[in-house]
């Protein structure tokens, strides 16, 4: 058996959340140590990096499951939470910020951009229905949400279908790339001291007096303070080895993306009613996502690879020539309400969550790398966290 | 015909000789390849037969067997299979964009296999490509690559290019083979069961000398040069693990170097498939697990010649036929009597190859020398075009798999999916990180394969 070590916490999960978390640890001046499975199917390595904190809280795609709970009002989806909105919103004010401070710290530049925008295109009478109760619900205290003409829409990006009624803007929602993101928060971890353990998969918590004394894990064990649950979808796993229960469910996403373009070929990021596409910086399209339940399946359907396609070319016609270089598939940590889990578990008084970030972990990971810090170091976190405990879930495992 | 029982994918010897095996027994068969008619790389037809020289006896033979088979084979040559998803869906497109999606009762995989090049300064140059490539050339346009060639890497497979070459009246330099002399003449010890298959390899042998090809054992390219194309190579005798004596280095001024150290099998397929893989250098590296009668671990999936396991043209054809019958079994038009006497004297004669193969497997396995020939500056990964000082610096930061590498350094994040790159990169990080071959994993295999458009996929999207 490898040989034990001591950290004052041991995060579990090298997703965009767990390295957010370490980083804000880090920082802090704790002794982290951030272990990682590598496992296919991580949400961060499936994301697209859209940073749509206001686009995903008003339901372009958050919300489906809610919908879906909900059908038969006929309503269509809905918004989250006004608290929610207001997370993603100061977590995404972070990324200018955190963007230089990574630079600095590990020479990784996250390519965060900065005026890309949001664009959710309204192809008929019933979108345009619920564009215009989106553009209510968004309110004027988080930027001008506004109503784009086509002409508008045209002279911004030519390449946008001409088939269209209108679109709405959502200013501020950029996008970042998602892996740059976690391996740059990761190695800033490092840099201010963290340990970062590679293929180390937790096998077991080893608990005492209402406590998670140590963390065994094929790399070793590790005896510790406390433990950070950042395990995304694998979060119910994780926690039930401590004898805790969190509703978090694997909601399979599919994605395809192309061969690189011209950077540029695509200024803004585009959602419609079948399917996003933004243009990362490299110059490659990224087209998602679906949104279902299929337990840990990361297999890609191609049936969805075809919807995804058409949904695309609906959008901007010019992508039907364009060579489609791969797809897959990635689990976000879905939960019943949308809202993710953080902070301290009430079971045990060492063991925090840090999961559950569904269609928006990118965006709410700087934020939440630091509310969820400051929650373990018992200092006040900057943002509320009550909203996002699991305590809410209670009646539902109990 | 459009509804066939059996999907053969790869129309080389394995691909044919499963089709004629498999329709002999009144099974409909459709063989899907990419080229533009059947034979592989190996028995490759040529396109233009005025300047071509003439294709391989058993190539042809093959061909005219699955011709006289007509009624049952359909050939669909030019299509690009880019993926398999569950319950044995094909995802076929052809040139013009059109997408299908056959759905047959078995599928028999026999995609063969591509060509090792390891990474060496200077081996993106223009003027640097494979054997297989100059080949493919040769085999169906008469087209000589270059002026001044020279050959490098390892087995006999160097030595059969290297006649063609010295037939379309290249001036091949020389051809440095990195096994030593004394391995190579150890040869004849294996192979006395397959007189005819040594007598092959003599008369590559002869034909050289008689055309003043010296073939020099014990030496690897360690350098290519030039500013914007190739003008000269650098090579060095080797020790036993083929570390290369720089104090000992030779420059040949060539306007071409082929390199080819072998083969990789293209378990892409198989992996979409869910077909579990084990890893088995000797043959190549990671191969679909079969058993005795080729199926491998996903019900209806067979796995034929080099693309489950390198050991050539005499064994895939083989291979072939015994999976063409198995499928046959699987599906019910045989009975396991019929299928037994069939399987006997193929397993008989692949026992017969089997001393020879695993003797040259032997003489030809990679060694750790070869992986020091990198510098940081050397590219790693061509599709990304990731440094050797880049991916270390991933695998520093505890990068040490396909996935994490590929995340953190973009290295096999290319159009190739790692193909290319990751035969010889897996090695340089298992080197690096102290971790073996198995613990680093096989590059994963996402559709689509080959290249397809968007507007290929949308057409066949069901309205929701």
């Amino acid at each position: 058996m490898p040989m034990t070590s001591t950290a004052d916490v041991v995060v579990i999960g090298g997703g965009v959340i767990g390295a957010s978390v370490a980083f804000a640890l880090a920082r802090r001046g704790a002794s982290v140590t951030l272990l990682d499975a590598s496992t296919p199917g991580r949400a961060t390595s499936a994301s697209a990096g859209g940073l749509w904190s206001l686009g995903e809280s008003l339901g372009l795609g958050c919300g489906v499951i809610l919908h879906t709970a909900q059908q038969g009002a006929g309503d269509g989806p809905a918004p989250l939470p006004r608290t929610f909105m207001d997370f993603l919103w100061t977590s995404n004010l972070r990324f200018p910020s955190l963007a230089a401070e990574l630079r600095t710290l590990c020479g990784i530049d996250i390519e965060a951009e900065s005026a890309t925008g949001l664009l959710y295109l309204v192809y008929d009478e019933e979108q345009e229905r619920h564009a215009s109760r989106i553009v209510e619900w968004a309110g004027s205290d988080h930027g001008s949400v506004e109503k784009w003409t086509p002409q508008h829409i045209r002279d911004r990006d030519p390449l946008i279908t001409h088939d269209l009624r209108s679109a709405i803007h959502f200013p501020g929602d950029n996008q970042v790339n998602p892996m740059l993101l976690t391996e740059a928060l990761k190695r800033g971890a490092c840099a201010k001291g963290a340990r970062f353990i590679a293929e180390a998969r937790v096998r077991a918590l080893r608990c005492s007096n209402g406590r998670v004394v140590a963390v065994e894990s094929d790399k070793g064990t590790i005896a510790c303070g406390a433990v950070v649950n950042a395990a995304g979808a694998w979060g119910a796993q994780i926690a039930r080895l401590a004898s805790i229960e969190i509703p978090i469910h694997p909601v399979r996403g599919q994605i395809i993306c192309t061969e690189a373009l011209q950077p540029g070929t695509l200024r803004s990021n585009l959602s419609t009613r079948d399917c996003y596409i933004l243009q990362k910086a490299h110059g490659e399209v990224i087209i998602g996502s679906t949104t279902e339940y299929c337990d840990f399946n990361t297999g890609v359907r191609y049936e969805d690879m075809c919807s995804l396609a058409a949904g695309a070319i609906r959008a901007v016609p010019a992508l039907r020539n364009v060579t489609l270089k791969r797809a897959w598939a990635g689990l976000r940590p879905g939960t019943p309400d949308e809202l993710p889990i953080l902070g301290p578990a009430a079971e045990l008084e060492n063991f925090f969550h840090a999961t559950g970030g569904f269609r928006t972990g990118i965006v709410a990971a700087p934020l939440t790398g630091e509310v969820v810090a400051a929650s373990v170091l018992g200092q006040t976190p900057e943002f509320p966290i009550e909203p996002f405990l699991a305590h809410r879930f209670q009646f539902l495992t109990a | 015909m459009s509804h066939s029982a059996i999907v053969i994918i790869g129309g080389g010897p394995a691909g044919m000789s499963a089709a004629v095996a498999a329709a002999t027994q009144g099974l409909s068969c459709t063989i899907i390849d990419e080229g533009f008619a059947l034979g592989g790389q190996i028995y490759r037809k040529p396109t233009n037969p005025e300047r071509a020289p003439a294709p391989h006896p058993r190539g042809e033979q093959l061909r005219a067997e699955v011709a006289k088979l007509a009624q049952q084979i359909q050939v669909r040559n030019g299509d690009n299979v880019w993926g398999i998803f569950d319950e044995l869906r094909v995802a076929v497109t052809s040139p013009d964009q059109h997408t299908e999606l056959l759905q047959p009762q078995a599928v028999i995989l026999a995609p063969g296999a591509h060509e090792l090049v390891p990474p060496f300064p200077g081996w993106t140059l223009p003027g640097v490509m494979t054997p297989g490539a100059a080949q493919t050339l040769i085999k169906t346009m008469g087209v000589a690559p270059g002026k001044r060639v020279l050959l490098a890497g390892t087995g006999p497979f160097l030595l059969a290019v290297a006649c063609q070459l010295v037939d379309t009246g290249v001036h091949v330099v020389a051809v440095l083979e990195a096994s030593s002399r004394p391995a190579w003449l150890s040869l004849p010890l294996h192979g006395f069961r397959t007189p005819k298959i040594l007598a092959e390899g003599l008369a590559y042998l002869n034909k050289l000398d008689r055309a003043h090809v010296p073939v020099r054992y014990g030496r690897i390219v360690v350098a290519a040069q030039g500013e914007t194309e190739l003008n000269a190579v650098e090579h060095a005798p080797v020790d036993a693990e083929w570390f290369p004596d720089n104090n000992r280095i030779e420059t040949e001024q060539v306007d071409t170097l082929l390199v080819g150290y072998g083969f990789v099998p293209r378990v892409q397929l198989a992996q979409m498939a869910g077909c579990n893989l084990e890893l088995r250098p000797d043959v190549g590296g990671w191969i679909p697990v079969r058993d005795r009668n080729l199926a491998t671990s996903v019900a209806g999936i067979f796995a034929a010649g080099d693309g489950a396991g390198v050991a050539g043209s005499l064994v895939a054809a083989l291979e072939g036929q015994l999976a063409g019958m198995a499928a046959a079994r699987f599906l019910g038009a045989i009975d396991e009597a019929t299928f037994t006497a069939a399987r006997d004297p193929i397993e008989q004669e692949l026992v017969r190859l089997k001393p020879l193969r695993r003797a040259l497997d032997k003489i030809s396995a990679l060694q750790p020398g070869l992986m020091s020939l990198v510098r940081d500056d050397t590219i790693v990964c061509r599709c990304e075009e990731v440094t050797w000082r880049e991916a270390r610096a991933a695998v520093d930061a505890g990068s040490t798999t396909y996935r994490s590498l590929k995340m953190t350094s973009r290295a096999g994040m290319g159009a190739c999916q790692g193909r290319f790159c990751w035969p010889f990169l897996s090695r340089l990080v298992a080197a690096e990180a102290k971790c073996s071959l198995a613990d680093i994993g096989p590059p994963s295999a996402r559709p689509p394969l080959g290249p397809i458009t968007l507007g290929a996929l949308a057409p066949q999207a069901q309205d929701k």
